[in-house]
């Protein structure tokens, strides 16, 4: 899967990334409507995602990350082989993923002062699984966080020379009628991160 | 569209329109917590908004540059681009890239600079389908209406009006339930996103180094903009160019928590080059680079950066907040300002982008509180560039006739305008009720509306001087020239007394130099600088003559001419640039002055007293000399008073010189809200240390609270030292 930078990961370093910024950026996620579950490991994540799909009665899931992390991947052939429709070739997520109920992708690192999530999506297929279906799931390592959109920048400055790429700050919403809070309005109404709490080893990995 | 628009009447309409009034009033009553809660998180604001303004401030001096390198990038990663100098440039180029690529479908994501150029008339009258997808430009594009708010377009509307727009646009009854609504939309936008052809975006920046665009969006309406279509165009006017990677920071720690009040919208999308879409081709899924095209607008904007002045709004990153707290845009909402931009901000883009004619409509429209200034994330003077603007307008095309009667044949000539005042005091006579009119006759009478006017005193204070002056100490630690101003003078001259007394009281000679003039702030309002100069030229001569130590205003708005306007009027004159630099060295405002004085001689003590007084805040004293702690320092160590303050009380009351006679409708409401924070204080008493606040909010308290009473800082300190 295309991606603005191959590993991140080569980007940060202490002065980047720290996790003393995750309770800033667990207050900050929550105060916009983020979902945050974490888990020790990635069997617990795999049973989060089911109960996900149980309690939304999802009949089908689009999703990435599979190329990144085999962790990820076995996650993906577990439910498959549990009987859930999950999509992740290119083609078939493009095909399928307007009508999807879940969309799975992976997260680059986290900003605690805003509680934003950095995305690297410039495949096709990591755009649609975040903005077409009503509910997105990504995974993020707990370790990678910055402090504030300046460091984010610093990370981003060094990583970004073309393709698509930005942040995620809970789910969509809009104002516009008489300024009452809506979820939903043109991509997911709900945004769950997954965070998985291992040590840093790069990526998802 | 503009040119014969009656700009009075569409304000009486906003004005009494509940809906907009009840929308606007809540949103008002929420926003500066709001935005203060998102910043929490931040060390300094402040140093943020340097950040901005410094890095913006560079970018624009070299605007050439930053452009050919944000060329390059875009061209480098594989997009086209093209360069428009207005709006019928864009139309041609885009018209053309649909003819090529079998364009029919297109899905806009929010682009001011599309609505600047009318950009989707011309599409739809061209054949193109074009739909807005910001759910607010949808419902107001279904209505034929124009957004009131950068950011909260359709918030002049209620749910009820948006339901019949839902319902007029989808052709069956839409309740006016928010949530279904929002579904509703989602189902029917998400088909125009699948289908369309070209996705067209604005850019809220670009960066040189790598030819990106960012988009901030709640609804993600930009992403899917983005991500769907085969074609992504993208306008985007020089403004909007940044030059690293790293500033998109700068302007993303103050946007969101400006605009919206969050830490961060839901959406942050960069795009550079083109990206992978895609799509089903006769019926077989292929893989393809989307297309890129990159449109760089001009439209005015080259000639404001290469413009001394205003250049100043290239550090403007379209957050809107200062609309949020515009006390005339809180009040009559966007549509009257005519073009697109509303707001301070927009009165100033009008004029730059649209037209000097449509600018001239709605030139008034700023009431100079500054505000805006205080919270501004690029820190643009807003008002100072209005009042440019409308500098640049008189010298090219001179003050209106009425006007240039009572510029430069009265206010310019001291004794005809002394005169016209001593004759104005006889004429009001029928009437006056002791110090004030309360009633006009016929066409006048919506000036006195909830508000009594002033009456020109009987006896002015240059007619008093000579008497008072003659207790003047024998050994005087200082000479004081007093600069009392049109009001003080000719208003409140009681005032003027209790000025003189404070200053003897502290061993100081005080001199009244008869040969003063107004300071010339109104002439200026108006835009006409040479007469002003005139005035000025007088007044400096008259107090060089003085020979004093040195020159007290009691007006905040006469010390502010003195020290900022006086300087910036002969920046090209050296000979009176250097005298005015000399004198104006001089000038302080009284209550800043005495409290130094006060405080050397251990006389600011606190005390408690049985009168409750609360402080109106100036604008001109507050956020134009930055003068809030030591007006309250005296009347907490005022005797027999006790300070309580009020809420808001650094909101402007509604006066600014003119403009609370011209747009009295305007001037009402914002009085009329001052009126009931100094009720709900408890105060008996409201000091003011202006008396151009004095004189507005006397007239208010006279009909609607006649029982508290107004007094200026020195009335409040002299009673104690008789």
């Amino acid at each position: 899967m295309k991606k603005v930078c191959s590993d991140w990961t080569k980007i940060f370093s202490q002065e980047f990334v720290n996790p003393i910024f995750w309770n800033d950026f667990e207050l900050n996620a929550k105060a916009a409507h983020t979902e945050i579950i974490k888990v020790s490991n990635f069997e617990e994540a795999q049973m989060t995602i089911f109960n996900i799909i149980r309690s939304t009665k999802a009949k089908s899931i689009v999703a990435v990350g599979n190329e990144e992390s085999t962790k990820i991947a076995n996650i993906y052939n577990n439910l498959y082989n549990l009987g859930v429709q999950i999509y992740t070739d290119k083609f078939a997520i493009a095909e399928n993923a307007p009508t999807a109920d879940i969309g799975i992708s992976t997260a680059e690192f986290a900003v605690g002062e805003t509680g934003s999530v950095c995305v690297d999506c410039y495949s096709y297929e990591s755009r649609v699984v975040g903005m077409l279906p009503p509910v997105h799931i990504v995974f993020l390592n707990c370790n990678n966080i910055v402090k504030n959109m300046t460091t984010a920048f610093k990370v981003i400055s060094q990583g970004f020379k073309n393709g698509y790429m930005g942040f995620i700050t809970g789910p969509s919403r809009t104002a516009d009628i008489e300024r009452v809070l809506s979820l939903g309005v043109h991509g997911p109404s709900r945004f769950i991160i997954i965070v998985v709490d291992v040590p840093a080893i790069g990526g998802m990995n | 569209m503009t040119n014969n628009r009656n700009i009075k009447k569409e304000i009486d309409v906003k004005l009494h329109d509940e809906v907009l009034r009840d929308a606007l009033g809540r949103f008002v009553d929420q926003y500066s917590d709001a935005r203060l809660k998102a910043y929490a998180n931040v060390d300094s604001i402040e140093d943020l908004r340097d950040s901005l303004k410094e890095m913006k401030q560079e970018t624009v001096a070299h605007i050439e540059e930053i452009a050919d390198e944000f060329e390059a990038s875009v061209k480098q990663k594989g997009g086209q681009f093209y360069r428009a100098k207005d709006g019928d440039a864009v139309k041609k180029y885009l018209l053309k890239i649909c003819q090529e690529n079998n364009v029919q479908r297109i899905v806009k994501s929010k682009s001011m600079a599309s609505e600047e150029i009318h950009l989707n008339k011309f599409l739809i009258d061209n054949g193109l389908h074009v739909k807005e997808t910001d759910l607010g430009e949808w419902m107001l594009s279904v209505a034929g209406q124009r957004p009131s708010h950068m950011i909260m377009p359709a918030i002049h509307l209620n749910r009820q009006q948006c339901a019949d727009f839902f319902s007029q646009e989808l052709q069956e009854k839409v309740p006016d339930d928010i949530d279904f609504m929002i579904h509703k939309a989602r189902e029917v936008l998400r088909d125009e996103f699948l289908q369309a052809d070209m996705g067209l975006t604005g850019a809220n920046f670009g960066i040189a180094e790598n030819g990106a665009i960012g988009l901030v969006t709640n609804e993600g309406n930009a992403r899917l903009t983005t991500t769907l279509p085969r074609i992504h165009v993208i306008l985007i006017g020089y403004e909007k160019l940044i030059p690293k990677i790293e500033d998109a920071a700068k302007i993303l720690r103050l946007l969101p928590r400006n605009g919206t009040c969050q830490r961060m919208t839901s959406y942050m999308t960069m795009v550079a080059g083109p990206t992978p879409v895609i799509r089903k081709v006769n019926g077989n899924w292929i893989e393809e680079d989307r297309q890129v095209h990159v449109i760089l607008l001009d439209n005015g904007r080259l000639k404001s950066a290469h413009d001394p002045k205003f250049k100043e709004v290239y550090q403007c990153v379209r957050c809107a907040s200062c609309l949020n707290v515009c006390p005339i845009w809180t009040l009559v909402g966007g549509h009257v300002y005519g073009h697109i931009y509303s707001g301070g901000i927009g009165v100033i883009l009008t004029g730059l982008l649209n037209s000097m004619e449509d600018f001239n409509k709605i030139s008034e429209l700023c009431i100079g509180c500054r505000k805006c200034v205080s919270i501004c994330p690029g820190k643009i003077n807003i008002p100072d560039l209005i009042e440019e603007l409308r500098a640049q307008n008189v010298k090219n095309n001179g003050l209106s006739l009425p006007l240039k009667v009572v510029v430069q044949d009265i206010l310019a000539n001291r004794k005809i305008f002394h005169t016209l005042l001593r004759i104005a005091s006889i004429g009001q006579k029928p009437v006056q009720t002791g110090n004030v009119i309360r009633h006009l006759p016929m066409f006048f009478a919506k000036l006195t509306n909830g508000r009594s006017l002033p009456a020109i005193a009987d006896e002015p204070l240059r007619d008093r001087v000579s008497k008072l002056l003659k207790k003047n100490p024998p050994a005087p630690v200082k000479r004081v020239a007093f600069f009392s101003g049109c009001n003080i003078d000719f208003v409140f001259p009681k005032t003027g007394q209790s000025v003189i007394r404070v200053l003897q009281d502290l061993n100081m000679e005080v001199v009244f130099p008869e040969q003063q003039n107004c300071c010339g702030k109104p002439v200026l309002g108006m835009g006409d600088r040479e007469t002003a100069k005139n005035i000025a030229k007088n007044n400096v001569i008259v107090f060089e003559e003085a020979v004093v130590d040195v020159i007290l205003c009691a007006c905040p708005t006469c010390a502010e001419t003195w020290h900022k306007t006086y300087l910036e009027l002969f920046a090209d004159d050296q000979e009176w640039a250097d005298r005015v630099r000399k004198i104006t060295a001089k000038v302080y405002e009284f209550t800043s002055f005495v409290a130094e004085a006060y405080e050397k001689a251990d006389r600011l003590i606190k005390t408690k007293g049985s009168k409750k007084v609360t402080y109106h805040d100036s604008c001109h004293m507050n956020r134009g000399l930055g003068i809030f702690q030591q007006p309250r320092q005296l009347l907490n160590a005022a005797v027999d008073y006790e300070l309580v303050e009020m809420k808001n009380c650094d909101k402007c009351c509604g006066m600014a010189g003119a403009f609370g006679m011209k747009y009295s409708e305007i001037s009402l409401p914002i009085l009329k809200e001052k009126i009931e924070n100094i009720k709900a204080s408890g105060a008996d008493t409201i000091a003011v240390a202006c008396p151009a606040c004095m004189m507005q909010i006397q007239g208010g308290l006279d009909q609607q609270a006649p029982e508290i009473k107004i007094k200026h800082i020195a009335d409040i300190i002299a009673e104690h030292l008789e």
